[in-house]
């Protein structure tokens, strides 16, 4: 119980009349990579911004149950707060046209104007874009624009912004599917990496992916929860048999 | 077979060239235009034509700094009425496109752009001249204003539409509330799109005239007073050219060069602005 | 190195755990039968236990990776090779614990002389010295180490043929003989056994390196 990290229950999302996300029950734990897999319209991105509260931005969107984050009920706290505390990494990189790469690193700070002095700024920079794998590639071009950079490198930089806020849990929207496989490849390296210092929740829809980056899987069916449970169980001997027909690709 | 391709080919080249024809043609009322009013206008310009007031019938000489300072301080003031309302404007209608509101006033916008410039200029006497008593710079101003709106709410509206959602959603997800998320994130990466759209209503403004008949009306002399008649470029142009006389002729020539060089230049920067800054996004 | 590549890695340093523990099962059951050593018999027989478990570790490991990773090229050629090697190795395990049990099981010592005549002895250390050669090709990926595992096979084979004639020898010199004589028989039996395991491990060696399958082929033609 201590252990537990995001704990979802009785968990509902709705688009207007929609019931996209079925009753979801689901227990998450620290420093583990989570992925949450599924076919196209599956409830399962909905699901992922159920968490932080990026859900309900959308005009009609509306959600029912709890989802504790640290035994906080997210839903009871202000969503502004609860989408500090998460970090988000969406499916097409999206650096801050406007910022160079220095700022875009430290834009959750400068956006929410809170003063941080330059030493500070530039270990967090510094600190981050280590732990996104990217710190190399553009220690000497800090202060180019972020769009300057290849797709990879963007989604990297994108991540070091998510990282720099000390989130506890980072949720990543299909992170890999705009981008190429050798630089997906470094996302996924990056993922092992992660894992010591945070919690990471994948939504992705390559099953391989699931298979190759996360601790536990989860299989969303329909708006349902189908199947949660290790990885290499669930890939080697499924529970469910609607989990064997998807990952043998019996259907889409 | 052979023939048929023949006709073909002939009527497919015939309907390329009376295209490139015609787009040539269309150059040349402005070439004309240009060229006329260059020769005309650049020998009247001199520091002297700058910096003085018109002369009085017969004396030679004169120049146009009321109209160049009255258009200035009017097109300025008109700015800093029109631009933060326009502004506003068009966020609410890039951000919340589907509500009754925007539907509403989106058509008001549109009709508004449509107002002949000389009613506008008479709802400006209605407003603000017959209240204030006095013919004034700030009721031209407003009706300048007015027109200046539609054009920058909508070049607003139309900047943020093109912005991706995906920016947003990278400011909202790092916990940032959402007024700081428009005017921290949205309109800095709008900004070049929604300056075009500034100096695109300037340009157009500064060559209006009906506007300003009854409202700013004129003055021969230099005024910078906001609740005093001023002179305005066009204003002078239209008076000055339909007069008798043939020095105030030349002035009119004069300010017409000016008027033009500045409509051009603003249509160039506008152009540039857009065609930069389109790149980074 | 991707996550893959350290998997592959573990996996193919249990692989070499387990040859050590057979090659020292292996040992072991010749110094029982030499020394007619009950006690040492005993310690292979209770080690067998983990000769098995090492085998459904590999197995088991070897499907994760294939249900996680979906290898291709060398990776699965590997792969597949192991699960096999696997398999044999266990087999050769079992056969070192056959020997052990042998010796507990028998009334009487085996006499050396008869293990010489019967040419055991030689066979054996052959079996040793092929079992220590394809582990080193199989760590070293040295194929041609692995094809001359072919050949020495033969020497096993041969021995193996001429086994019965011996053995009727030793029966007719002292028919007390007969029960150490059928011991010594069934011991050379599964000594051919074990180079047969051998070569399959060497097959399979070849055929992961090399994407060469020997498979089903007459010796004479195994280049």
């Amino acid at each position: 119980m201590e252990n537990t990290i995001v704990k979802a229950e009785n968990y509902n999302g709705y688009f207007g009349d929609n019931h996209v996300v079925k009753d979801v029950n689901i227990s998450i734990n620290k420093n583990e990579v989570i992925a949450v897999m599924g076919p196209s319209g599956c409830g399962k991105t909905t699901f992922l911004r159920g968490i932080n509260r990026m859900h309900e931005l959308i005009p009609g969107a509306t959600s029912k149950g709890k989802i504790l984050l640290d035994g906080e009920n997210v839903y009871d706290m202000n969503a502004i707060y609860v989408r500090y505390k998460i970090g988000m990494v969406f499916q097409r990189p999206n650096p801050f046209p406007n910022l160079s790469i220095y700022e875009n690193v430290v834009a959750g700070y400068m956006l929410n104007g809170l003063k941080v002095s330059k030493a500070d700024k530039d270990v967090i920079v510094e600190r981050s874009l280590t732990s996104a794998a990217l710190w190399k590639e553009v220690k000497d071009s800090l202060h180019k624009k972020g769009t300057f950079l290849s797709g990879g490198q963007q989604q990297r930089l994108c991540i070091a912004r998510a990282i720099a806020m000390q989130p506890e849990l980072i949720l990543f929207d299909e992170p890999t599917s705009a981008l190429d496989p050798i630089s997906t490849s470094s996302v996924e390296a990056l993922f092992h990496e992660l894992k010591a210092n945070y919690t990471l929740i994948i939504v992705t829809h390559n099953m391989q992916q699931a298979a190759r980056v996360s601790d536990r899987t989860a299989f969303f069916y329909m708006g349902e929860l189908v199947e949660f449970d290790d990885t290499k169980q669930m890939f080697t001997n499924p529970a469910d048999q609607r989990t064997q027909n998807y990952i043998t690709g019996r259907f889409s | 077979m052979e023939p048929r391709i023949g006709i073909r080919n002939f009527k497919s080249v015939l309907f390329k060239s009376v295209i490139i024809f015609f787009a040539f043609v269309i150059t040349i009322p402005l070439i004309i235009v240009l060229l006329y009013i260059i020769k005309q206008g650049i020998t009247q310009v001199n520091w002297h034509f700058l910096t003085h007031v018109p002369a009085p019938v017969g004396e030679a000489g004169g120049g146009i700094i009321n109209a160049l300072v009255g258009s200035f301080i009017m097109v300025g003031v008109a700015a800093i009425i029109a631009i933060p309302v326009g502004m506003m404007a068009g966020i609410y209608l890039s951000e919340n496109p589907r509500t009754k509101l925007a539907y509403y006033s989106g058509l008001c916008v549109d009709i508004l752009q449509g107002v002949p410039s000389i009613v506008v200029g008479i709802v400006a006497y209605f407003w603000v001249v017959k209240p204030l008593g006095t013919f004034s710079a700030l009721s031209g101003s407003m009706a300048l204003a007015i027109m200046m709106l539609p054009i920058v709410i909508r070049s607003t509206e139309q900047t943020l539409n093109l912005l991706p959602d995906s920016l947003k959603e990278a400011a909202l997800s790092l916990g940032v509330p959402y007024h700081r998320v428009i005017i921290k994130v949205i309109v800095p990466c709008g900004f070049a799109g929604i300056l075009s759209g500034i100096t695109l209503s300037i340009a157009r403004v500064i060559g209006e005239t009906a506007p300003l008949l009854f409202t700013a009306l004129g003055n021969s002399y230099l005024s910078v007073s906001l609740t005093k008649p001023m002179e305005s470029l066009p204003h002078l142009i239209f008076t000055y050219a339909t007069s008798p006389y043939d020095d105030w002729h030349n002035l009119a020539w004069g300010a017409s060069f000016i008027l033009l060089m500045f409509v051009l230049i603003l249509n160039i920067v506008t152009k540039l602005l857009t065609r930069k800054w389109k790149i980074q996004l | 190195m991707t996550q893959l590549e350290t998997e592959i890695s573990a996996l193919k340093s249990e692989l070499i755990s387990m040859w050590i523990l057979v090659q020292s099962q292996f040992n072991k059951a010749k110094e029982a039968m030499v020394q007619f050593d009950k006690d040492l018999a005993r310690e292979v027989l209770v080690k067998e236990k983990r000769v098995n478990s090492f085998e459904l570790k590999i197995d088991r490991d070897c499907e994760n990776i294939l249900a996680l990773h979906c290898p291709v090229a060398i990776d699965l050629r590997f792969l597949l090779a192991a699960l096999k090697i696997n398999t044999n190795l266990e087999r050769i395990g079992d056969i070192a614990a056959g020997i052990a049990m042998y010796v507990i099981e028998s009334p009487v010592n085996f006499d050396l002389k008869a293990l010489e005549k019967s040419q055991v002895l030689r066979m054996y250390e052959e079996a040793v010295n092929i079992l220590m050669d394809t582990r080193t090709a199989f760590e070293k990926e040295d194929t041609i180490l692995a094809r001359s595992i072919f050949k020495r096979d033969d020497v096993l084979d041969k021995i193996n043929i001429e086994a019965p004639e011996y053995i009727a020898a030793i029966i007719r010199e002292d028919i007390e003989n007969i029960n150490e004589s059928l011991y010594i028989l069934s011991i050379i039996r599964k000594l051919e056994r074990v180079g047969d395991q051998s070569m399959n491990i060497a097959e399979e060696i070849i055929f992961y390196v090399e994407a060469k399958i020997l498979k089903h082929q007459e010796s004479l033609n195994k280049e």
